[in-house]
């Protein structure tokens, strides 16, 4: 037998599954995006459909879910094919949180939404992270479909960065807080941008699959008892 | 109805029944013979047996009692059972070689090839060759039984080694293997695993070659020659029932001739029963 | 025979790979290593190359097989993964034209030194087959003696019989019926048989050449069991074509393709993360 002509239709199943789940990172693309703009616009209603829609993230985590555990018990794969299938089950975990993240940005919009903002600094800060965030879970997805250790380490550097911002929205919370009439959408906003550090937190950890997958070894990109 | 399952066209029946006459009746004519043999024999033989026809010797008289085959049968037995001895451990042997050790070397081969020939050697060579080198010289007296013997082993040899050699290829290897591979020097391989598996055969085949050997004639007519008195001695000249019925069938008297026909009853009654029970063994081998 | 060995020739595996505390600890080998019984022995090839006739099939391999340890050898038909393990016994120049070069060191003795016993090789090194071999004329309880009797073995046979047919995980089922022939046996109980037979001289190693290739699921399942608990008293090298069976029972697998040892390493590691890309194309399916 030639050499990569077995196992057909056991290849295209693993590849369909992968699809699928990478397919998950871009629903997490597209709910950050509309979250984000719910953000800016300060769009109740968009922020509710973000919420609604989150039920496709948690589909298709299920789908994929199910799709593992059927290679696994009827093709029993092993070896490259073994990790990707033990990483894949990680990636849609980790979509399955970035959409609740999402999730829980959208909520905090009924609480704050009403009234004008009552900080720009902050609100700068929130939305360079945003976009950094929804940066590096694009690159996150690309890193994996690549199979590229190098782009996927590139991710903690603009993760530094997410984490940089967060201190100084916690900074200028501090800052604010002892205006009692800002003291409440200071909270809110902080809790906003925790969600956005953990949706880079989780782009993060798929690049570590990526790196996992190719090298058989699974280690953290970045300490975080490490202060960077 | 399907197309799978169309009758059977009419052309192809009228063909299978064609042929199955045609082997029918091929069949058919090779027994007729063999029936007709068996008939006449019993025909003829069958009036000769008598309760003397069994316990007294020939008389050699030409006129009067004939007398019975008693010291032809007892002379048959002798010489064959000496013959067996010496032609089955012998062909076993050289078989036992030829397959375990031997295998494809051209010495094997060689030996192989001579075995051949030596099967299609017309019997009648055989006693000449003893005539010459055991009789004519005088060597241990002059016609003797047990030189007639040698000549039968010749003659069984090589069936013995043919049939033997068959059997024991047909042990299959991976007893050998298993037996090799729990230590077992070789000869103990052959002994004590490869021998008694293939023994049911072997047996078979050494009774086959000894019916052979039973009904031969000429071999014995320059070795051991002909009396007709009962000896137990295979030192002297002894009497057999193929010697006896080449002698009593050219004599002009009808009891004498009917005598004949019935030593060749009891001769092939004699095989008939030596090769009943090779079938019974081989048939019991093969439920082991 | 080279008085040096060529360490860098040499592969003992890996030390298994997880860096990250909360990996599994230890490889199965380690697991089981506090639970041996009775010391095997190591066996080490070195640079052995096998010779049929003219063409060589197995291409100057080096490895070591630990001592109470199982070790696979994988590799696609004709890779020449049975040659290797029929010259660590010494069967392979049992095949006319067949030969062998190197060395196979057992412990420390050389296997192919020039004063070496062959059969006292094969006693201390065992073999079971493909397909299951008793020795048919046999009953059960002289099938598993055959081993004592044909290496000259004295002592108390019915009691090695009995602790051997315990060994092999057959005396409940047989033990009324110990005289009966040994190939009345379903298939995985005659190659059960056949274990006991090969332990029943107590050798050091045990080769096992695909012993389940031939047998049903459940039979494979049970023999598969057996070697996890033999590889407490003997070292165990299974040569086999079922990648998850190497899977389950062995402690190392050796890859080879072509005559050559492409990988071999500590079981885990060549299924879950092998180093050569070959390997990971046959372990995966890919091609074989």
């Amino acid at each position: 037998m030639a050499m990569g002509t077995g196992r057909q239709h056991f290849q295209e199943e693993l590849r369909g599954l992968e699809l699928q789940a990478l397919g998950g990172i871009d629903l997490v693309v597209a709910t950050l995006d509309r979250t984000l703009e719910a953000l800016e616009q300060q769009d109740i209603e968009l922020a509710s459909i973000v919420v609604h829609d989150d039920d496709r993230i948690d589909g298709r985590y299920l789908e994929v879910q199910q799709g593992i555990l059927s290679l696994l018990a009827l093709q029993a794969p092993v070896a490259s094919d073994l990790r990707v299938v033990a990483a894949l089950l990680h990636v849609i975990k980790h979509v399955e949180r970035m959409g609740d993240q999402c999730v829980n940005i959208a909520k905090m919009l009924p609480v704050v939404g009403y009234e004008p903002p009552k900080d720009e600094a902050m609100l700068e800060y929130i939305f360079r992270m945003g976009r950094l965030a929804r940066s590096e879970v694009a690159q996150a997805k690309q890193a994996f479909l690549l199979r590229d250790v190098a782009v996927a380490e590139d991710l903690v550097r603009q993760d530094h960065e997410i984490n940089r911002l967060n201190r100084c929205v916690f900074s200028r919370a501090v800052e604010i807080g002892t205006d009692a009439d800002r003291r409440e959408w200071a909270m809110s906003m902080m809790l906003v941008s925790r969600a956005i550090e953990r949706i880079g937190d989780n782009a993060v950890d798929i690049g570590e699959q990526v790196a996992f997958v190719v090298t058989g070894e699974f280690r953290e990109f970045s300490d975080a008892s490490r202060v960077p | 109805m399907s197309a799978l399952l169309a009758p059977v066209p009419a052309r192809r029946r009228r063909t299978d029944k064609i042929m199955r006459g045609v082997l029918l009746a091929g069949t058919l004519a090779a027994l007729v013979p063999l029936a007709l043999v068996v008939y006449y024999l019993l025909k003829q033989g069958l009036g000769a047996l008598s309760w003397d026809f069994f316990t007294t010797d020939p008389t050699g008289r030409f006129l009067g009692p004939p007398g019975g085959v008693k010291s032809a049968i007892i002379g048959t037995i002798l010489i064959v059972v000496l013959a067996s001895a010496i032609a089955i451990p012998i062909g076993v042997g050289v078989a036992l070689y030829l397959v375990e050790y031997g295998k494809q070397s051209l010495f094997a081969n060689t030996v192989r090839y001579f075995i051949d020939v030596m099967t299609g050697v017309p019997s009648i060579v055989f006693g000449l060759f003893i005539y010459i080198v055991l009789v004519l010289t005088g060597f241990g007296g002059n016609f003797a039984g047990w030189k007639g013997s040698v000549a039968l082993a010749l003659l069984m040899l090589p069936v013995v080694t043919r049939s033997a050699e068959v059997v024991l290829q047909l042990v299959p290897n991976s007893l050998r293997e298993a037996a090799l591979a729990l230590g077992a020097p070789r000869w103990k391989v052959v002994f004590k695993i490869v021998l008694p598996t293939a023994l049911p055969g072997l047996i078979t085949g050494s009774m086959l070659a000894i019916a052979r050997g039973a009904g031969e004639t000429a071999p014995l007519l320059f070795t051991a020659f002909a009396v007709n008195a009962t000896t137990w001695n295979l030192g002297s000249q002894m009497n057999s029932l193929p010697i006896q019925i080449f002698n009593d069938v050219r004599q002009a008297q009808a009891n004498i001739v009917e005598r004949a026909w019935g030593a060749a009853l009891t001769l092939v009654a004699m095989i008939l029963l030596l090769t009943l029970i090779a079938r019974f063994i081989q048939r019991r081998s093969r439920f082991a | 025979m080279s008085a040096e060995p060529r360490e860098d020739a040499v592969r003992a595996p890996q030390p298994v790979r997880s860096p990250q505390p909360g990996a599994i600890a230890g490889s199965r080998a380690e697991r089981s290593a506090r639970e041996v019984i009775s010391e095997g022995r190591s066996v080490e090839v070195r640079d052995l190359k096998a010779f049929y006739g003219d063409a060589l099939a197995v291409k100057g391999i080096s490895l070591r097989y630990a001592a109470n340890q199982v070790t696979a050898m994988i590799g696609p038909s004709g890779c020449g993964k049975s040659t290797v393990v029929r010259c660590i016994n010494r069967m392979h120049e049992e095949i006319p034209g067949a030969r062998a070069e190197g060395t196979v060191m057992l412990d420390d003795a050389d296997v192919y030194g020039s004063d070496v016993d062959v059969v006292s090789v094969r006693r201390q090194i065992g073999m079971v087959f493909q397909k299951p071999n008793p020795f048919p004329t046999m009953s059960i309880f002289d099938n598993v003696a055959a081993g004592l009797r044909l290496s000259g073995r004295k002592g108390d046979v019915k009691e090695r019989v009995e602790q051997s047919l315990r060994g092999a995980g057959l005396w409940d089922e047989v033990k009324d019926r110990l005289a009966q022939p040994g190939i009345g046996l379903s298939g995985g109980q005659q190659q059960r048989l056949c274990i006991a037979r090969t332990i029943a001289v107590e050798p050091e190693v045990i080769i096992m050449d695909e012993p389940a290739s031939a047998l049903d699921p459940i039979s494979t399942l049970k023999i598969e069991e057996l070697v996890a608990e033999l590889k407490l008293r003997y070292t165990i090298i299974i040569v086999t074509h079922n990648m998850q069976q190497a899977a389950r029972v062995a402690d190392n697998t050796a890859f080879m393709l072509d005559g050559e040892l492409v990988e071999f390493d500590d079981t885990n590691t060549i299924f879950t993360n092998p180093s050569d890309s070959r390997t990971e194309d046959y372990v995966t399916g890919k091609f074989g």
